[in-house]
């Protein structure tokens, strides 16, 4: 299929990894019901504006029913009238566009003669006295009517049956003046009060607030979250950049490209649009490096980021001493300084100075917390910018001294950019692998590296799968709630953040002071198995991170891609911390994705019902599981125990959890070996029902209240294995029963 | 099936001073409840043993199990002998589970029952049906 390029800056083949955000937008055009906007929040230089222009462009030549009308708010100062008057304007000639399936008509200087005659004939008379109307506020010389008027145009569209899908791009309006802000504001709320289906893309840090303005907490809409393109698609547009501009690469330029821009389209665009003018083929490192030093000194990285320095501080000393402080901040250990230090260096007042910062921090150059300001050290790509034009501007060093120094170090990077690539791709992704971490039961040796050692060792990987699924000994990992690479709690520990974790989370999933744990865990580069000494070193590097942070209660997880010698596991088992190899890691990994795909995959032996907390109800579950328990053979005294065992386990949740629902929920799932039965209800948790339940097995001689409860004693007797799971309200009781034991 | 107070009759008879109560076939809080009143209501019309019998009782709870509690507390002060009878297998193992069995006889079956009673009980007995 062909892509008519209308409003798009690249061709559809070009815009690469944005396939279902560009799918989620031109279906939001077909929403009926559903009045809420979709919103794009975009981080910096990703592409949002580019995503509304692709979603524009595909819905002109869908010919839907919405007319689809996109309007994108200028990076100039533009005065909130003019900006008002383009505002109509392009509403009037985007419709009469789509309706005569013109789409040059879009963007064509027209007067507004041109576009009366230019409407269809059902139109006319809706243009006629939309641009009549305009005239008048404009004759009335009331410049806040006339600005009214302008922006009431899709409300009195909407009036007349018109249904308009209306694209508003706020990506360029990253340091707007107060006028500007309530002129976007005002937009905003005009499109949104005509009812049809929206789209808004704007900078992540700031589009938020421009539609909310002060009514903090309100629906905003729907919400697409772009990021920066995944590697992969960064490489791919490269591809298909230069093959149609026939600009020559291979595949190591074409990754450092992609590290060196941090896969930024807008910027990998500038570059090879610079190769292309420049007749330059990106076949070595060092004519990348050439044209992207000379795209930093002086084309589009340098006119990009001098344009934001140029909006964020006009006064050219301000200027020069926001370079300076930057420069500064981000050559610190932590690339942070306090806020109360650049206040004071920068020496402007405190609207300006918050103003300087906020906008700063919307571009995503710095990182403001009440406290600190921290510039952002990630992007290659800004780093330079404001090294160089640091030497330039504030240190006074020539010119030439710095495109050739600059030239230099970017060189001598590239190695370092690409190892650290590899050492990335190579990493195990112990934070992604705690993140996924939820109660699940692994065993226990895969967090053991001496035990693991002496029973798998040299084994094939088949046989080393079936012992561990043999395994009785388990351990229940905890529920994490956060992971994050170690780098993000401390600059102590020199170390890829893809090698190191932090991950927050409670054991058992139980939300309480007693079961918050941290999980730190590093993967240490060695290539034999890890002696004490450097198990030791990372032992004590990690508990140093747990007192710098703060972190009571803390697991250390070590692991070693050859596991660790006999002294290492002994001094590992005396701290109890674990370590495991990266075989072993891997097992670990394979583990849980196989059980979060199997939780994820619909469940043919899967059975749910739900009850009412009513007399005898729990009969009508018990002999549903009997029916189950029959099919899979489970033996009568086994099928009763069973039944028994889940009668109690209602009466358990009717009689304990002051549930506001009143209902019992039950899940019967037939595994390999084992009947999982899980009853589940909302409502309090009883602080002592283990202790209440279970503990009076001899009733005779006791009063009236311990004859009862002994609910879960009777489960734990008749049922294999039993546990409460904690779930957001209420409880939930895992009850398995094997079918031989 | 239900009287006019709309509650399912517990089935029971009288053999001389000996008094046999059925229980359904679900002992929980309801069912052992009625049986706790049936009794205990035996009792005090004079009855000197008690026998439940469970050849109905397909499922106990412990809730029902509880309130029998109470059935032998009520028999041993009123000196009155009490046995269980005719249990299946799962409902056994509950009751020794559960510490019953220390407490209370358990006989196979009625006659059986009935034999272990003293020799006070009369040949014919008279069958009632209370709520």
């Amino acid at each position: 299929m062909t892509h008519q390029r209308i409003l798009a800056n690249v061709s559809r083949d070009e815009f690469v990894g944005r396939d279902a955000e560009l799918r989620a937008i031109v279906r939001q055009a077909s929403q009926l019901v559903d009045r809420r906007g979709l919103i794009v929040l975009a981080a910096p230089g990703v592409g949002g504006g580019e995503l509304l222009r692709q979603a524009y462009d595909q819905l002109f030549v869908r010919r839907g029913d919405p007319v689809p009308i996109h309007f994108a708010f200028k990076r100039s100062e533009e005065a909130p009238l003019d900006a008002a008057r383009r505002f109509f304007q392009n509403l009037l000639q985007q419709y009469i566009a789509y309706r005569r399936v013109d789409p040059s008509l879009g963007d064509a200087q027209m007067s507004f003669h041109d576009l009366l005659e230019l409407a269809l004939p059902g139109d006319y008379e809706l243009v006629s006295d939309l641009i009549e109307g305009f005239e008048r506020e404009r004759a009335g010389r009331d410049q806040r009517d006339l600005l009214q008027f302008c922006l009431s145009a899709p409300h009195r569209l909407a009036a007349t049956g018109r249904r308009v899908f209306h694209l508003l791009d706020c990506t360029q309006l990253a340091t707007p003046s107060k006028d500007e802000n309530m002129l976007a504001q005002e937009v905003i709320a005009s499109i949104t009060r005509s009812d049809g289906p929206t789209a808004m893309a704007g900078l992540r840090r700031q589009l938020v607030e421009l539609i909310q303005g002060p009514a903090d907490g309100q629906d905003i809409g729907d919400l697409i979250h772009l990021e920066r393109l995944s590697d992969d698609a960064a490489r791919r547009l490269i591809e298909i950049s230069t093959r149609r501009h026939q600009i020559e690469t291979n595949e190591p330029t074409r990754d450092l490209i992609v590290q060196q821009m941090n896969a930024s389209p807008f910027f990998i665009n500038g570059l090879i649009q610079a190769a292309r003018e420049s007749k330059t083929s990106l076949t070595s490192f060092l004519n990348c490096q050439r044209l992207y030093v000379d795209e930093l000194m002086g084309g589009l990285i340098d006119r990009h980021f001098s344009r934001i320095m140029d909006s964020v501080a006009p006064n050219p000393q301000t200027r020069k001493t926001l370079l300076r402080v930057l420069f500064e901040s981000a050559s610190t250990g932590a690339h942070k300084s306090s806020l109360w230090a650049w206040k004071k260096r920068l020496g402007v007042d405190a609207a300006e100075f918050e103003r300087i910062v906020d906008a700063l921090h919307v571009q995503e150059l710095v990182n403001s917390s009440a406290a600190f300001i921290e510039v952002n050290a990630d992007s290659y790509v800004w780093m330079d910018y404001l090294k160089a034009h640091y030497r330039v501007e504030v240190a006074g060093e020539g010119r030439a001294l710095v495109v050739a120094t600059t030239l230099l170090e970017t060189l001598k990077r590239a190695p370092q950019a690409m190892a650290r690539k590899y050492r990335r791709e190579a990493a195990l992704g112990l934070r992604d692998l705690l993140a996924d971490f939820n109660c699940q039961r692994v065993p226990a040796s895969l967090f053991h590296y001496d035990r693991f050692a002496a029973l798998h060792k040299g084994e094939d990987p088949e046989t080393v799968d079936a012992a561990l699924d043999a395994e009785s000994d388990l351990l229940r990992l905890p529920q994490v709630v956060y992971a994050a690479g170690c780098n993000a709690y401390t600059t102590s520990i020199l170390c890829d953040s893809e090698r190191c974790a932090v991950a927050h989370g409670f054991e058992a999933a139980d939300y309480t002071d007693e079961n918050e744990v941290v999980w730190l865990a590093v993967e240490i580069e060695t290539k034999l198995e890890a002696s004490k000494e450097l198990t030791a070193e990372w032992c004590d590097r990690l508990a140093a991170l747990a007192r710098e942070s703060g972190f009571e209660r803390v697991r250390l997880w070590l692991v070693a891609p050859e596991g660790f010698s006999p002294e290492a596991c002994e001094l590992l088992n005396t701290l109890a911390a674990y370590g495991s190899s990266r075989q072993q890691v891997e097992l670990l990994t394979a583990r849980i994705e196989s059980a979060t795909k199997e939780e994820e995959e619909s469940r043919p032996n899967e059975y749910e019902m739900v009850i009412p907390m009513a007399p005898d109800a729990e009969l009508i579950a018990a002999h549903t599981v009997e029916q189950i328990a029959r099919r899979v053979n489970f033996a009568p005294e086994a099928i009763n125990q069973i039944k028994t065992a889940l009668i109690e386990a209602c009466i358990n949740a009717a009689e304990h959890s002051l549930s506001p629902d009143r209902k019992i929920y039950q899940r019967f799932r037939v595994e390999n070996d084992r009947l999982v039965v899980t009853v589940a209800s909302r409502g309090v948790v009883p602080a002592s029902l283990a202790g209440h339940n279970g503990e009076q097995a001899d009733a005779k001689g006791e009063k009236e209240d311990s004859r009862r409860g002994w609910g879960l004693k009777l489960i734990q007797t008749l049922m294999d294995e039993v546990e409460f799971e904690r779930v957001d309200d209420g409880t939930q009781l895992r009850m398995t029963k094997y079918f031989r034991k | 099936m239900a009287d006019k107070t709309g509650e399912t009759p517990v089935q029971a008879r009288c053999i001389g001073d000996t008094a046999i109560i059925y229980a359904s076939d679900y002992l929980n809080k309801l069912s052992g409840e009625r049986i706790e009143r049936e009794c205990k209501r035996q009792l005090e019309s004079g009855c000197r043993a008690l026998v439940i019998n469970f050849r109905d009782t397909e499922l106990v709870n412990s809730i029902g199990v509880s309130i029998l509690m109470g059935v032998i507390d009520a028999s041993e002060r009123n000196n009155a002998r009490l046995i269980f009878s005719d249990v299946n297998g799962q409902t056994a193992n509950l009751f020794e589970l559960l510490g019953l069995t220390r407490h209370v006889s358990v006989a196979r079956d009625e006659t059986e029952a009935l034999s272990l009673i003293t020799p006070q009980t009369n040949a014919a007995g008279s069958t009632t049906t209370t709520t």
